[in-house]
């Protein structure tokens, strides 16, 4: 049985170690492909607490539960932000179904221009899906001049659903919160900014 | 086992001609080396090496942990490099040690020498093949990973954030590794991770080439021994786990270098997706560590128990079942990270499940002892050692399992002592029990079973004396990663470090027993183990021919079954 | 190493676990038998209308002990419900399956070794064992995935519209806790220093010069205080890398995590401190940001609470939520118009 010098097992060997390595390049893919497959999951499902976004349009379409539900709101600022940053609400008891709007407010105390962006998500997380933002500051950055102060508003309402899904059936209270980080400092001089390409997850 | 020695016997002799005992010269033979038995031994020298560096480390660990307060680390920042270390840089040197002891263990001493070691050396010869598929390839590996030790080694000496090296633990986590950590040592540990990950993919790539072409006419895949078996599913572990981690940490490395925001949440990143890729890789990872061991304590436990394995097909299929069910568990990792409900026990239910393979192991181990005529030669020994230890390990895995009862246990010393029951206690048994059994084989020199007998026994103690008691320590609430602790863990820490006092003892038996084998051990036969040894690499001279299988092996019809 | 520490080591542990046991039985009594006397250094610097002794910790209560061998006693309906699962499904399981595989050894070390059996038999397969060594696992694993599964699902209760709400937030190296329905005022929690060691935080005192003061490593200057006995919402995040709040005798554990919240319900049964550490690895002092939870009744909280600058009394269940909106900060309550200045993107 002398098979080592035919030349089928070289070709052989070859196509096996090329699957193989295709199927790892797969795995290299699928790793990078994760960061948008993750995206779109956690968007569509609210998972790890991801408010959906809708428009006008979706909007007009919900109608008022007559049920209520509170809601209460929370802002954070990573480390490095020179803001104040805080809901002009801690709670409020909207209707299921209804619109509502919610106003934060934000003051930059440095003495440079500072362009910010806000992450958010939804506690329970189960309630994220039913959360819907129409209008949001989250959507678009935030710049701030030295010491200057804004009032930001959010449009939202609580999709009707929830009160047929048993996951929420004990949410008595959803926390919408939000993390205003640093996406550019610019000084008053006019300096260039150095603004990073951000694209924004959810809505 | 899957062969029996008889049927090709009468091929072995036919070995008698001379050209296979060609040699290159020294350069040549180790630095270019395209044999398989060089680059194992090589492999296997490499993981001594850095396990020697990995153990010093835990050593250092040890010490500074022997009581409250910091006694030591400040010595050892100095050692690092650090001019008048103040107390930060002081507590940083305490996460490199963490960091590199957990790296170097994982990529350069464990894998190595399962893989690189065992598996390059016994691979070809258990299934009758001449080398691995692609024997420059095996070079290229073997090298990638020396240089991603070296790489992590100089990154304990360039700057990492609050002191030189990376403080990252081995995990390093997003955003502790990217905003948290300012320097170049992070970029070197990445970079060894990367090398380390390409190495042991193209290592995959040949093992899977290697088995699924090479076999010897007759071994069927039903008839490969078990040690081939976890080998080919490891390989296959190795090749859709690690790429995985190749591009979570390439983004890590944009992240810190080029204004990326992958696991950034000022740019609409997360960082809980790092720890998702990372446990992606990370969980069949840890069975990369223990299913080479598993494949070996199975040749060991027929051997000299004289028996064919029990259920082999169920074993074989066990370890693929562990295989694939290890790629849907990964997030019982992250039991606290916020996950929601619906998660939580979907994880909690899918990791018990790897119970069942891992139970079907242990039993059929126990059954192919049953009724046999056991001897307790030093493998065996050890074999049993490993049986009964990672019965340990696996059984506080059970309750890690539980997300509910996690919540007391996550990242506390529970978990580190069961992480070591599988690994510094379950798969580094099974390297020695290994490394006892193909010494003389890979040597041609008998060593000391009275000091492998020695070795093992106060290797015994000392493991189960470093790691039960940090099962104490978790359920107390005794965190990881902690170079000081309340007086109230002082007690279970002390008898810890007394411990591995006791297990450097056994090392150094160890030692010994490898220098009595040069020195003065005898001449090792063919098949020294006796009738029990049935697989192809007993029918080779000890240590095998330069070039072995010209003439390839036939497999009979006799099969275990 | 000798069996004189041994045994003082195992004295030393059943000695902490009758302790455990006698406080629990007489409950709050001895907790504040033990506080501190009239002196309120924390009520005359704040000048406020609340008086607040921080409570002296019970020795061996939420806190661990040395020498001890089994989890810290629980003080939560999770705690407990996770600690009978564990101490009384999940041990004695685990120790039999150990101890079957250790006897199953022994004995083939008995009766089959070379001499006992000198010829080994050929039995490589027996198909009812395979398959019943396949099932019962299952099924002993479906037994333990039952009240894990419950466990999971009460713990992840969301609380009640009314609780009071704790915001936590991790910091390199320290804890900051916001009373957002108290007023929003923040208390920062700082390690205390170790007599004789380097200091850790500059500007703190060190542990054991006040008579409240719990074990070195674990004890802070300002604690987190709870009210005892009713749900808190506490919500958890982090300002720079990941950290964890834990605390071992609340079976409480959740990740801070940079740019969002969790949130996860705590009830703390008992008047009584309770200590925790960081846990998630969070760079150099990761060791030094221990926890102290200290829970007080409503009053005594209530009191606590009104030694903080522009705190008030969260109004709990009683009213309707909206009515606890809590005002907007100084710099925006004389405006009324709720219209926004900032323009949002409409989709």
């Amino acid at each position: 049985m002398v098979a080592s010098d035919s030349p089928t097992p070289r070709r052989r060997n070859r196509k096996t170690a090329l699957t193989a390595l295709s199927a790892a390049l797969v795995m290299l893919g699928l790793g990078y492909a994760s960061v948008p497959l993750y995206r779109m999951f956690c968007q569509a499902t609210g998972y790890g607490g991801t408010t959906q976004r809708v428009d006008e349009a979706q909007a007009a379409t919900v109608k008022d539960s007559g049920r209520t539900i509170s809601i209460r709101f929370d802002a954070n600022v990573e480390r490095n932000m020179p803001w104040q940053f805080k809901p002009l609400q801690r709670t409020d008891t909207v209707s299921i179904g209804a619109r509502d709007m919610a106003l934060f407010w934000a003051k930059n105390t440095s003495g440079k221009t500072v362009t910010g962006t806000a992450s958010f998500n939804v506690e329970p997380e189960q309630a994220a899906r039913y959360f819907n933002k129409i209008q949001c500051f989250c959507f678009t950055e935030q710049t701030l001049k030295p010491g200057e102060e804004v009032r930001m508003p959010v449009l939202y309402y609580i999709d009707p659903a929830i009160l047929d899904d048993p996951d929420n059936k004990d949410v008595q209270q959803i926390t919408l919160s939000y993390t205003f980080h640093v996406t550019s400092t610019q000084d008053n001089s006019g300096g260039d900014a150095k603004t990073l390409d951000r694209t924004q997850a959810g809505g | 086992m899957a062969t029996t020695a008889d049927h090709f016997q009468a091929h072995s002799e036919e070995h008698g001609h001379h050209d296979h005992e060609h040699k290159p010269a020294f350069f040549a033979r180790w630095f270019m080396s395209t044999n398989h038995k060089d680059i194992g031994t090589m492999y296997l020298i490499f993981a001594i090496i850095a396990g020697i560096v990995g153990g010093a480390f835990s050593g250092m660990m040890r010490v500074e942990l022997a009581h409250p307060g910091i006694q030591y680390l400040d010595t050892f920042a100095r050692w690092f490099g650090a001019v008048n270390p103040d107390f930060n840089t002081t507590l940083h040197t305490w996460n490199v040690l963490i960091t590199a002891h957990g790296l170097i263990m994982v990529f350069f001493m464990v894998m190595p020498a399962m893989i690189g070691g065992f598996g390059n050396w016994f691979v070809p010869l258990m299934i009758g093949a001449p080398d691995m598929a692609f024997p420059r390839m095996n070079n290229i590996s073997f090298w990638m990973t020396v240089a991603g030790f070296f790489s992590l080694l100089c990154s304990a000496f360039v700057p990492g954030g609050t002191g030189n090296g990376a403080g990252t633990g081995w995990t390093v986590y997003a955003p502790l590794s990217t905003s948290g950590s300012p320097g170049p040592a992070v970029d070197f540990g990445i970079f060894a991770l990367h090398l380390a990950g390409a190495g042991s993919i193209m290592g995959a790539i040949n093992f899977i080439t290697t088995i699924l072409n090479m076999r010897a006419p007759g071994m069927t895949l039903h008839k490969m021994p078990l040690f081939v078996w976890s080998m080919l599913v490891t390989a296959f572990l190795l090749l859709l786990s690690l790429p995985v981690l190749a591009a979570a940490v390439t983004m890590l490395l944009t992240d810190r270098n080029f204004g990326t925001t992958f696991f950034d949440a000022s740019g609409g990143g997360d960082p809980i997706l790092y720890q998702h890729l990372f446990w992606f890789f990370g969980h069949p990872e840890v069975y990369i560590m223990i299913l080479p061991g598993f494949g070996m304590i199975s040749q060991i436990v027929s051997t000299f128990s004289k028996k064919p394995v029990f259920g082999y097909l169920g074993m074989a299929y066990a370890m693929v079942a562990i295989g694939v069910v290890g790629f849907i568990v990964w997030a019982h990792h992250m039991y606290a990270t916020g996950l929601s409900v619906n998660t939580k026990m979907y994880f909690t239910a899918a990791t018990m499940v790897i119970a069942v393979p891992t139970g079907i192991k242990i039993f059929s181990w126990v059954a192919t002892m049953w009724g046999g005529s056991v001897e307790f030669k030093s493998p065996m020994v050890w074999a049993l050692g490993f049986i009964f230890l990672f019965t340990v390990g696996g059984v506080t895995g059970v309750v890690l399992a539980n997300g509910g009862v996690d919540d007391v246990m996550h990242d506390t010393y529970y978990v580190v002592a069961h992480f070591h029951y599988v690994l510094s206690l379950g798969a580094v048994t099974a390297l020695f029990a290994g490394f006892y059994y193909w010494f003389p084989k890979m040597s041609g020199k008998m060593h000391s079973e009275f000091l492998a007998h020695v070795h093992f026994v106060i290797f015994f103690i000392g493991v189960n004396m470093i790691f039960f008691p940090m099962h104490f320590l978790g359920l107390q609430g005794m965190p990881r990663r902690y170079p000081d602790y309340a007086e109230a863990y002082e007690y279970w820490n002390h008898i810890a470090t007394i411990g591995y006092m006791v297990m450097a003892t056994s090392l150094v038996v160890w030692f010994i027993n490898i220098i009595y084998a040069y020195a003065a051990g005898k001449k090792a036969e063919d098949n020294y183990w006796g009738e029990g040894a049935t697989t192809l690499e007993w029918t080779l001279s000890s240590p095998p021919p330069f070039h072995q299988f010209e003439t390839l092996p036939v497999i009979g019809e006799t099969a275990h079954h | 190493m000798t069996f004189g520490k041994i045994s003082h080591g195992l004295g030393q542990t059943i000695g902490a676990f009758g302790l455990s046991a006698a406080a629990a039985l007489t409950a709050v009594v001895p907790a504040f038998a033990q506080e501190a006397p009239a002196s309120t250094p924390v009520a005359a610097a704040t000048a406020a209308a609340g008086s607040y002794t921080p409570m002296k910790p019970v020795e061996g209560i939420g806190m661990p002990i040395d020498g001890a061998y089994g989890l810290q006693t629980q003080f939560s309906k999770t705690g407990e419900y996770g600690e009978w699962i564990h101490n009384i499904i999940l041990m004695p399981i685990i120790t039999a399956i150990c101890v079957l595989v250790l006897i199953l050894l022994v004995i083939i070390a008995v009766r089959f070794n070379r001499r006992a059996n000198p010829v080994a038999s050929k039995t490589s397969h027996n198909t009812i064992l395979e398959v019943v060594w396949t099932l019962v696992p299952v099924l002993i694993l479906i037994g333990i995935a039952v009240p894990s599964i419950d466990l999971i699902a009460k713990q992840y209760k969301p609380a009640p519209e009314g609780a009071l709400t704790i915001k936590v937030t991790g910091n390199q190296w320290f804890w900051t806790y916001g009373y957002p329905d108290n007023g929003d005022f923040e208390v920062i929690s700082n390690m205390l220093n170790v007599p004789g060691a380097p200091t850790i935080n500059n500007g703190v005192r060190e542990v054991g010069s006040k008579p409240w003061d719990g074990p070195s490593h674990l004890e802070v200057d300002n604690r987190m205080v709870v009210p005892v006995g009713e749900p808190i919402r506490l919500q958890i995040t982090a300002a720079d890398v990941i950290h964890s709040f834990a605390v071992p005798s609340l079976w409480f554990k959740l990740d801070a995590v940079p740019g969002r919240i969790n949130e996860k319900v705590l009830v703390v049964e008992k008047p009584g401190v309770y200590y925790g550490q960081c846990s998630e690895l969070c760079g150099a002092k990761h060791g030094y940001m221990p926890i102290a939870v200290e829970a007080l009744p409503r009053d005594k909280y209530n009191a606590w609470v009104l030694t903080h600058a522009g705190a008030q009394i969260d109004t709990g269940k009683k009213k309707p939520a909206a009515a606890a909106a809590v005002p907007a900060p100084a710099a925006d309550a004389s405006e009324a118009a709720p219209a926004a200045d900032a323009t949002a993107e409409a989709e």
